[in-house]
């Protein structure tokens, strides 16, 4: 990846970094749009899977930062996905809207199941809403919100063919 | 190549299973290692993470609470409004309260309610009546000087036209005693297409005599001729002469002291203290009409009604020992005699225009009839008003 491709992937992650503590909490849905997990899964797929994972590990500390109680939680989770969605990028490299969206969705998703699981605060019906309905639904939100946003940022974040 | 492809598989691997450990190690750490690497995060790296995030709520909250705050200033400010409403009629109330103070008898105050009905914009019903001695043709006034005259009365309550009714007329003089006339309302402006037109709100001077030039500003009062109106009630300030057909008289446009949508409250002369009464020393003629309004209403105070009774009694002793005088001069009357209620006051306050030579036995409405030549002292005569 040359440089000028890292610099503008570098801009679009922070763009997204401060999309997510300042228009999430505007917006302040009971399901809200996780930026982060689209910020690292749009970075993990241009970079190694080690990479990917220590991107992950780091985001996800800094998300901890603000929530000490599930520290280490969301590190976990963010360094899973971004690892697994950096050895899975083949898949995402096709231009078709739907399967970055599905794409988002499945990432959302894994990360909120590793998060809650690791966060061990959730038992029984609480955590079986969390994860099969407002999980679901946050995922979808974020898959939407990625997709636009993915094609917003296309010309900064389109990999080069050649 | 394929090594290559290994050994960078092989730092994948490391990598993600290092950054797991860690992740793993930090969910088992201690509460308080936990927090103070947390502490620490927030201090430096997510520190401008955390302002913008404290922004952004603090806007969100603003947001949700707009409509609260709109409405609780919508809140204020109809508070605020009624607010300068009840002020002007706490103003307005100390201002009655200064001229029952200085009328100090005969007289009895009322609520001037409007009637709505169509046709009746120009009198107000009186909350009073006979009962509290009201009768028909006893004048009305207001802090600010004459609102009307009562026309129909009941026991409880009364009817009274404002001086804008068409068949308002006043006797009346400028301040000076230097000119005299018949005020009436100005109607020759009548209503023209939708509303009426401000003219209507003002009033004509007319019969002044030829050589009685008053300059714009000059103040009106009652003269006290034809026994309805006494003396030395504001009517309102001269604006201009106004040029009439009549070759013989000057009609004059004058700015009435009182304004319609003002009257709420005001007091009724009785008929007692319309006799033969000159009411000049308490809206000083000499004076515009607004400053002895001030003044009426700095009477309301109560500081200036302190200094005002403490005056009153000086006064009042000066009276009494003059009416002890003349007693033990004549020898004859008794005491009681000049310390009736009523006389007792107006002996006390003397006239500055000396004594009152309009006294009658009835009350003779006001004229624009010609003069016919009289006898002194007794005044033109006249028709109702």
């Amino acid at each position: 990846m040359s440089w000028a491709r890292t610099a503008r992937a570098i801009v679009a992650f922070t763009v997204l970094v401060l999309l997510h503590y300042t228009l999430r909490p505007l917006l302040g849905w009971r399901t809200p749009v996780d930026f982060l997990v689209i910020a690292v899964l749009l970075s993990a797929v241009r970079v190694r899977p080690g990479a990917a994972a220590l991107i992950g590990f780091c985001t996800g500390l800094i998300a901890d930062s603000l929530t000490p109680s599930a520290f280490g939680a969301g590190a976990l989770a963010m360094t899973g996905v971004g690892a697994a969605a950096s050895w899975l990028k083949a898949v995402f490299f096709a231009d078709n809207v739907v399967l970055h969206g599905f794409f988002f969705f499945v990432g959302k998703w894994a990360f909120d199941i590793v998060y809650v699981t690791a966060e061990r605060r959730m038992q029984g019906v609480e955590l079986a809403t969390q994860l099969l309905l407002w999980s679901p639904l946050s995922a979808a939100l974020t898959a939407v919100a990625g997709v636009v946003l993915l094609l917003m940022l296309r010309p900064v974040l389109e990999p080069q063919a050649a | 190549m394929a090594r290559a492809v290994r050994s960078g598989t092989r730092v994948d691997t490391v990598l993600l299973v290092a950054c797991c450990a860690a992740a793993l190690l930090a969910t088992v750490l201690p509460v308080n290692l936990r927090e103070a690497i947390a502490s620490g995060l927030r201090r430096t790296v997510v520190a401008p993470l955390v302002s913008l995030q404290q922004q952004a709520e603090r806007g969100r909250s603003a947001f949700l609470s707009r409509e609260e705050t709109t409405s609780r200033l919508d809140s204020v400010s109809l508070r605020n409004m009624q607010l300068a409403r009840l002020e002007a009629e706490n103003d307005r109330l100390r201002a009655l309260l200064g001229l029952g103070r200085q009328l100090q008898w005969g007289f009895v105050s009322a609520e001037a309610l409007r009637s709505f009905a169509i046709g009746e914009d120009h009198q107000r019903t009186l909350t009073v009546g006979s009962n509290a001695g009201v009768e028909a043709k006893t004048p009305v006034v207001a802090p600010e000087g004459l609102v009307g005259m009562v026309l129909s009365v009941d026991p409880t309550q009364s009817i009274a036209i404002l001086w804008t009714h068409r068949d308002f007329a006043a006797s009346a003089m400028s301040a000076d005693r230097s000119a005299y006339g018949i005020v009436y309302p100005h109607l020759s402006e009548s209503r023209t297409g939708e509303g009426i037109p401000p003219e209507r709100y003002l009033l004509e001077l007319r019969g002044v005599a030829f050589r009685s030039a008053l300059k714009p500003g000059t103040a009106i009062v009652t003269s006290g001729l034809g026994g309805v109106y006494p003396a030395g009630i504001p009517i309102g300030i001269v604006l201009g002469e106004l040029q009439t057909s009549e070759g013989w008289a000057r009609t004059y446009l004058i700015r009435p002291a009182v304004r319609p949508p003002d009257v709420s409250n005001v007091i009724v002369l009785l008929p007692k203290r319309v006799e033969g009464q000159s009411l000049e020393p308490i809206w000083r003629s000499t004076l515009s009409a607004d400053s002895a309004a001030r003044r009426i209403a700095a009477a309301g105070d109560s500081m200036a009604r302190r200094v005002t009774a403490d005056s009153l009694r000086a006064v009042e002793a000066a009276a009494a020992k003059r009416a002890a005088d003349s007693v033990a001069r004549t020898g004859g009357a008794p005491r009681g005699a000049v310390e009736a209620p009523a006389p007792g006051a107006a002996s006390a306050r003397p006239t500055p225009g000396g004594t009152d030579t309009t006294r009658r036995a009835a009350p003779r409405p006001d004229t624009t009839r010609p003069r016919a030549p009289q006898p002194q002292p007794q005044r033109p005569q006249g028709t109702s008003p």
